[in-house]
């Protein structure tokens, strides 16, 4: 049902938002050089649709990855800075100056370092979604639910393990929905690292469509990144509630 | 101080400190001035523009005028029919494709006669460029969806040399792929990146060479100087006025006695490129905007512009044929 919602409201937002452009262009006659006509719109769809679903699967496969990368590795780190030692304070200070940086600055490091192919779309994907999650990570870690904590902490039966379930267990609508926002950063990042230097993908696809100054390939790839994502952005949420309801037992 | 009172305050203080903010963020014009959109940032292809403005050629008749620099986002046609801007720079495949699409923009003046778009290597281990087959064998940088990308496509289809007698390579920003010797030809703008390359190489001991694609029968029309046609038609004194203070300026920018003042006019707005390179990028340009023969600067080569619309066909770049003669129209007489 999640998913289906989803895709309605995606398909309002983007139906109105052509509904606008094509408004403008016949109330100030604008050419189709400017704003394209609803049939280059379709004729690019049908003449280069099957090209483009290949090019935006490809970047959703490398936006999933780099997001499952950047969940793990946020967890990771996040067990590590949430801990009142000297290795915790340096995470959290590392972690809230890191994240101060654009990606897209740091980005043609990365690739002359890892040229133009997957590695250098992975990274970035996965960095551009992790410092959000790594940040949200440390704070739910670190934050006791005291509540809950208390008895066990006077019963002296408290021990990491438990605390950090505890945390999770208590804010897991909060993580989840952390999860899905950074998946859409995920997706945004493999765009960005495909625009900038990549050989392959629907960011690819729009470079090369903003040389020709090509609107109605741009809006078809809007189209079907706008439809990915909803797609995966709704697959997230079912595996967060179907997780949720196996702890909760409801 | 009551609760409201204090929200309306912290709303008020938001709000002027955003309006001040963003105030800087507007781009100012004079009113009455005249905006000229370039086709890209400033730099020594917009040798005669730049000129106009600092030698006060647009003030002596009578105009203001704004320059505002171009880019990859920034499409001068798009300008012109948003009604941001009264003239720009475009090269001839924007222009032809815009039009192909109805956009009605005309042409004033085609500003480059060769077209700058062209490939540097370095002359090792024997390697000369002379003619289109001696490219077989070779990796050849290219901007797919770019210029380049039409022009080589023309060249080899022209010359039936199959794509796999060669390696494309995708450019990109990094030009690493070039220094490493992976690739072996690389695109550059003769005058532009052509130099400052030519001069990295020439430290490095290397001696460049360039393989120019309209020395094979390529004339593909870079940039050239266009308005709507609605700005044509309504103020011609306005447009025959701007045509003569743009040639008048790329003329001047063109004498070798102006060289050195024309370097240092530009460096002022592109001050990351040192004045002596900038007079050897003059030198380089100079070549390309002057015409054989006794023409004038700024003669559109209509054949060149057929040859031009004639690519975008063949590779299915314009949907139909357009018809090139009205839309090269000159200044109105």
């Amino acid at each position: 049902m999640k998913t289906l919602e989803r895709l309605v409201q995606f398909f309002s937002i983007y139906t109105v938002a052509l509904g606008l452009l094509w408004a403008v262009k016949i109330v100030y006659g604008f050419s189709d050089y400017l704003i394209p006509s609803p049939l280059e719109i379709l004729q690019i769809a049908r003449q280069n649709g099957l090209f483009y679903v290949e090019a935006v699967l490809n970047t959703s496969a490398v936006a999933i990855a780099g997001h499952m990368i950047a969940i793990v590795l946020a967890t990771a780190v996040g067990l590590v800075g949430r801990l009142n030692s000297w290795p915790g304070n340096l995470t959290r200070i590392a972690a809230y100056n890191l994240q101060a940086y654009p990606i897209v600055a740091v980005a043609p490091i990365i690739f002359l370092f890892l040229g133009d192919g997957l590695s250098s779309r992975l990274l970035i994907a996965a960095m551009i979604c992790y410092f959000p999650l790594l940040l949200s990570f440390i704070g739910i870690f670190a934050e006791p639910v005291e509540e809950v904590e208390h008895f066990y902490r006077i019963t002296g039966r408290i021990n990491w393990r438990l605390e950090l379930s505890i945390r999770t267990f208590e804010n897991l609508d909060k993580i989840i929905t952390v999860i899905v926002g950074s998946g859409t950063l995920a997706m945004v990042g493999t765009i960005v690292a495909e625009f900038l230097a990549a050989s392959q993908g629907i960011g690819y696809v729009i470079r090369k469509a903003l040389y020709q100054s090509n609107l109605a390939r741009i809006l078809v790839a809007l189209f079907l990144i706008g439809l990915c994502s909803s797609l995966y952005l709704s697959l997230i949420e079912t595996i967060g509630t179907w997780i949720k309801a196996r702890l909760t037992g409801e | 101080m009551n609760p409201g009172k204090r929200v309306y305050i912290g709303i008020l203080i938001v709000w002027g400190t955003l309006s001040l903010c963003l105030s800087g963020c507007t781009s100012k014009r004079n009113p009455g001035s005249i905006v000229y959109r370039l086709k890209w940032l400033y730099n020594v292809s917009a040798a005669g523009d730049i000129w106009a403005q600092e030698a006060g050629i647009f003030k002596a008749h009578n105009l203001t005028v704004d320059i505002r620099e171009g880019g990859p986002e920034q499409d001068a046609i798009k300008d012109l029919e948003l009604g941001r801007a009264q003239f720009g720079v475009a090269s001839a495949d924007q222009v032809i494709r815009a039009v192909a699409k109805g956009a009605k923009v005309v042409v004033l003046a085609q500003i480059f006669q060769i077209n700058p778009l062209q490939w540097i290597y370095a002359k090792r281990n024997g390697l000369i460029i002379k003619r289109p087959q001696d490219l077989k064998g070779l990796c050849i940088g290219v901007t797919y969806g770019g210029n380049d990308e039409a022009i080589l496509i023309s060249l080899l289809r022209q010359y039936r040399i199959s794509l796999d007698d060669l390696k494309l390579y995708a450019v990109h920003y990094d030009f690493n792929p070039f220094w490493r010797g992976e690739v072996d030809l690389w695109p550059v703008y003769r005058n532009i990146e052509g130099i400052i390359f030519q001069e990295k190489m020439a430290k490095n001991g290397e001696q460049a060479g360039f393989f120019n694609p309209s020395t094979a029968g390529i004339r593909f029309v870079a940039n050239s100087l266009i308005t709507s046609k609605k700005v044509y038609m309504e103020r011609p004194k306005m447009v025959r006025d701007f045509t003569e203070a743009i040639l008048e300026g790329w003329k001047a920018a063109m004498d070798p006695g102006l060289k050195s003042r024309v370097a240092e006019a530009i460096h002022r707005l592109d001050p990351d490129t040192p004045i002596p390179i900038i007079e050897k990028q003059i030198d380089a340009t100079r070549a390309l905007v002057i015409p054989r023969g006794n023409r004038e600067i700024g003669t559109i080569d209509k054949r060149a512009w057929e040859q031009t619309r004639d690519i975008l066909l063949a590779q299915g770049l314009i949907s139909h044929r357009i018809d090139i003669s009205p839309l090269l129209a000159g200044p109105p007489p």
